[in-house]
Order: C-alpha cells, then sequence, then structure tokens
C-alpha cells in the first residue's frame, strides 16, 4: 500500500509537466485559447463554430471584454496560446489588456483571430491598422454588392453577399475544394500596399463597395471591387498568424447552417461554404497546417562523413537538411520540389535547389567556387502559407596551400625545357671556356 | 647621288664589321655563341607564350628570366675577360669565371624554384 502511493506521487510529479500542455516548439500547435466575447449571446449563437474547436483540442475560455479581471499574461508568462476576438465593439479592454498587450502578444508568437463587424469601434479598428489591414473609415459603410449578393427571402439591401474569390492554397483553405460560396455581412477592408506580410484570402466581386446600406450615395465610395477584402491573413516574419475579417456573423451557426444561392447562379447549395472554410483556415492559423520545422544540418566533403572545420576551393562537397511539417498530431516529413541552398559571401556563389528522398532529407552537392573567403550556407524558404525557414551557417573556404598546385603541367614543358637546357648549356660552356686557348 | 652613296655606306659598314669581328680571339667568340643561343631561346618561349596564352605565367616568367639572366652573366663574363677592355686590366680572368659561376648557379636555384 505504502509502495503504490510512492509510485503514483512520483508518476504525478514526473506528469505535471505535461499536464500544462501548451505550444512549444515539438508541439506547435496552440492548445490555451482565450475567446473575448461582446456578449455572452454569442457563445451559443457561434456554438458550432466553437464546438468544432474544442473537438481538436482546443482549451477555448470564454470572457467578457469589459471584464476586469482578464490578462494575457501574468508574473510575464503567456497564460494563452492564442486569442480569439470575438468583440467588434469594444471600447477598452477590461484588465490588463490594451493594443499594446495584444500586439507583444503576437510578438511573442502567438496567434490572434480578429472578427470586425458594422458596429466596429476604433480600438478593434487599431488593432486592425497594426496588422496591416485598413477598414473602411465610414462608421456605418458595409460591404454592398448588386450582383454577387445571396439570394433571401428577408434581407433586402444586398449587405449579404455570396462570395467565392479565394486565394488558391491548400495549405491555407485545405485539399478539398470548397464548392459553396460563403457568406458574408459586414464591414470591408483593404490591405496596407507596404506591407508584404498579409494576404487575401476571401476577395470581394469587382461589383462590391462599401458604403453606408440606408443612405443614398453621394460621392462614388472609396472603397470597391477587388480591392475589398472580406477576409485577410497575415504570417508574421515569427510565424505568428492573424486572421482578420469584418464579419462576426460569418462564424454563427445561422450563416454555417443557411442554404445559399449566388444571385445570378442557378445553383442553389444546400449548406454554404462557411463551416468549411473558417474550419479549414481556423486549422491554418493554429498551426495544425503550414508549420515547418528543420533539424540536422550537415555538410562534408564528398566521400567523408565528418564535418571539416573549413573547405578548400574547388573541393565537391555535400550539404543536407531535414524538414518536417506538423500535421495536427505529428511531424510528417515535408515534401516539395523548391527548397533552395545558397553558398554566399556578400551575394551567392552558387544556388541550388535540393532534391530529397521521400522521407524529408533534402540534399545536394557541389563544387566551392574559385574564391576564398568565409562564406555560409543559407537556406531562405518562404513559401506561401507556409513558416519562413532560416537557415544559415558559416564555413571559411581557404586557397590552396603551396604544395596542392597543379605540377609538371604539360602546357608548360617549354618552358621547362628551356630553362633546364640552359643548364646544360651553363656546364657545357664552362668546360669549353675553361680548357681552351 | 645621295641614295647610292647612303646603300654603299650601309655596305662598307657591314663589312669592316666583319672584318673586324673575325679578329676578336676565339675565347670571346664562343662566349658570344652562347649569349646569341640564349637569346635565341629566350624568343622561341615567348613567340610560344604569344601563341598558346600565358597560363602557367610563373613557369613562362622562370624559363625567360632563366635565359636572360644567363645571357647577362655570359656578357659580364665576356667584358671582364676581354684582355682589350681597360677598365678590367687587373681583375685576373680566373677570378671572373669564378664570379659567374656562382652568379650562375644562384640564378639556376631561383629559377627552378620559381618554375612551379
Amino acid at each position: 500500500m505504502g509502495k503504490l502511493w510512492v509510485i503514483s506521487i512520483a508518476s504525478i510529479f514526473i506528469l505535471l509537466p505535461f499536464l500544462g500542455n501548451a505550444f512549444s516548439p515539438e508541439s506547435p500547435t496552440d492548445r490555451r485559447v482565450l475567446v473575448l466575447l461582446d456578449d455572452s449571446a454569442i457563445k451559443s449563437s457561434h456554438s458550432i463554430y466553437f464546438n468544432s474547436l474544442k473537438s481538436r483540442g482546443f482549451d477555448l475560455e470564454f470572457k467578457l471584454a469589459d471584464d476586469p479581471k482578464i490578462a494575457l499574461q501574468r508574473y510575464g508568462q503567456y497564460l494563452y496560446d492564442a486569442l480569439v476576438l470575438f468583440c467588434p465593439s469594444v471600447e477598452r479592454f477590461g484588465g490588463s489588456i490594451d493594443l499594446a498587450a495584444i500586439l507583444d502578444f503576437v510578438d511573442s508568437g502567438r496567434d490572434l483571430i480578429i472578427a470586425a463587424d458594422s458596429s466596429a469601434s476604433d480600438l478593434i479598428r487599431e488593432v486592425g491598422i497594426e496588422c496591416g489591414v485598413d477598414f473602411d473609415e465610414d462608421p456605418s459603410a458595409m460591404v454592398i454588392d448588386h450582383i454577387g449578393y445571396a439570394v433571401s427571402e428577408t434581407e433586402g439591401d444586398h449587405t449579404l453577399i455570396a462570395s467565392d474569390d479565394l486565394i488558391k492554397s491548400d495549405v491555407i483553405l485545405g485539399s478539398k475544394r470548397i464548392e459553396a460560396p460563403i457568406l458574408f455581412r459586414g464591414i470591408g477592408h483593404s490591405l496596407n500596399p507596404a506591407n508584404n506580410l498579409v494576404l487575401k484570402v476571401l476577395s470581394a466581386s469587382p461589383s462590391a463597395y462599401s458604403a453606408n446600406p440606408k443612405s443614398k450615395l453621394s460621392t462614388p465610395p472609396s472603397l470597391t471591387g477587388s480591392a475589398i477584402s472580406l477576409v485577410s491573413i497575415v504570417q508574421a516574419r515569427n510565424n505568428a498568424r492573424i486572421l482578420i475579417t469584418g464579419s462576426l456573423s460569418m462564424f454563427s451557426n445561422k450563416f454555417f447552417r443557411s442554404g445559399v444561392q449566388k444571385a445570378g447562379e442557378k445553383t442553389k447549395h444546400e449548406k454554404s461554404g462557411n463551416e468549411q472554410f473558417l474550419t479549414e483556415i481556423s486549422k491554418w492559423v493554429f498551426h495544425e497546417r503550414g508549420h515547418l520545422k528543420t533539424v540536422n544540418v550537415k555538410h562534408h566533403k564528398v566521400g567523408e562523413t565528418d564535418e571539416p572545420a573549413l573547405y578548400r576551393i574547388n573541393d565537391e562537397l555535400e550539404y543536407s537538411v531535414e524538414i518536417y511539417e506538423w500535421s495536427g498530431k505529428s511531424w510528417d516529413p515535408y515534401v516539395a520540389n523548391d527548397v533552395q541552398v545558397q553558398f554566399y559571401m556578400m551575394s551567392p556563389y552558387v544556388l541550388k535547389t535540393m532534391s530529397h528522398n521521400k522521407k524529408g532529407l533534402y540534399s545536394t552537392s557541389f563544387k566551392v567556387p574559385d574564391v576564398y573567403g568565409v562564406f555560409q550556407f543559407k537556406v531562405e524558404y518562404q513559401k506561401l502559407g507556409y513558416t519562413s525557414l532560416s537557415l544559415s551557417k558559416q564555413i571559411p573556404v581557404r586557397p590552396y596551400r603551396h604544395n596542392e598546385y597543379e605540377r609538371f603541367i604539360p602546357a608548360a614543358y617549354p618552358y621547362y625545357g628551356a630553362a633546364f637546357s640552359m643548364m646544360a648549356g651553363f656546364f657545357v660552356f664552362s668546360f669549353v671556356h675553361l680548357y681552351s686557348k | 647621288m645621295g641614295r647610292a652613296s647612303s646603300k654603299e655606306d650601309v655596305g662598307a659598314l657591314f663589312r669592316s664589321l666583319r672584318s673586324a669581328y673575325a679578329a676578336t680571339t676565339l675565347n670571346l667568340k664562343i662566349i658570344d655563341l652562347y649569349v646569341g643561343f640564349a637569346i635565341f631561346t629566350a624568343l622561341i618561349q615567348v613567340v610560344y607564350m604569344v601563341m598558346v596564352g600565358s597560363f602557367p605565367f610563373n613557369s613562362f616568367l622562370s624559363g625567360v628570366l632563366s635565359c636572360v639572366g644567363t645571357a647577362v652573366l655570359a656578357v659580364c663574363l665576356r667584358i671582364q675577360v676581354n684582355k682589350e677592355n681597360k677598365e678590367f686590366k687587373d681583375l685576373p680572368p680566373e677570378r671572373a669565371f669564378a664570379d659567374f659561376v656562382l652568379c650562375n648557379l644562384v640564378l639556376h636555384l631561383v629559377m627552378i624554384n620559381f618554375l612551379g
């Protein structure tokens, strides 16, 4: 009985670290998610979406946005791995959360989902601006599309639009095609043109524009056509992922369950594409897909196995690296044809595409260029939807030692012959000179 | 009138040079032959380099300079050994020859090292 006690205590202590299972480099999927709501009714009106997250193993914590006890970090440790802001009209967050805290949260590599609405407050708009999207400045504007709207009996002002203008990326949207259009009702945003990390996932059709549906248009709208983005993503340089959308109701049970028929098309889909779209894209945002890691960078001379401290010019060498992709539960080998390695000193002297054995080992071999100095093996890989890889390993390259040069060059035989004939001539001449009168 | 005389002058010049040269001792003629051989070898190497390119440039330099250096040392020997030369009247010809041999040894040592 005493032994059992000891064993159970010991096992608890050993397993304790695994209980607080957050995201870590070994298991990058987020676990603990803080969901901030305007109104607790959202918890039930958007329950299908939340349940799909819970069924994938996430721990959701629902709090009101102005709850005074919410905090993202305590004593320097982050309490959550991802933040979902379903609170478009919040003016000030409660507790210790503010714009700076949210930006620090993202800067630490954690993920963020923001859903705005036609009642979006300045705070939410500012969070959007910091992430690289500009919501329409007019507070009462919504996206209107008189040609691509969703046919329905109740909504007559064409603010409920059905859009299927999706980005082409299997990593972000999943391999299964989204057949039905996606219902959207809310505000649109445009992407900051100076920002090269933000991408449009779902854009409005060319006939859409952003304006107040209740008043007559006096001036042409500033945001029109495909420049309006309905759903955007940002992958930051530290691989934090952000999803921004202007319609909270896109996540609602009502939109998930309703059928959709785009105006002007004959097919009526039984179920809108919202559930599939948002489930797949949340898999991407929470690092269940498209997350790469590299291990085992190795380089050696062809024919040897250990890594030398420096190479000589005109050496043949081999470089290899293993790249794995997180599948949500385990690390699978990553398969692609476009991973390149550079042999770089101020500019790449060698740039080669690496070939892989199907198990994720990428390797290539090349000849060291005829230049000596300190080079770097660089792998800079940025593919749409995948984390960016940036590896660099320094290696010096030395010139020939004095006994490594070529000897007995055939082209130089006349010179050798001349030098030796001079020596022979000198020898003969000295005899002749001494013994002639 | 002027052309005919300059042609005769050139001819007269060559004839007098040849007759004066025939009067030099055998010793000096042998040295002159040696110098001619060295320069000729150097010229062959330069022509070869012009045809083929200067790839092992150090070998080319070594070959040409060994020829030129040999020629220079032989000329020095000729100057010092020539009995009609007033400047080196008191220099024993053996001493001149010893200098010649030593310098040639150094020259060939350096040239073999540079030959690569």
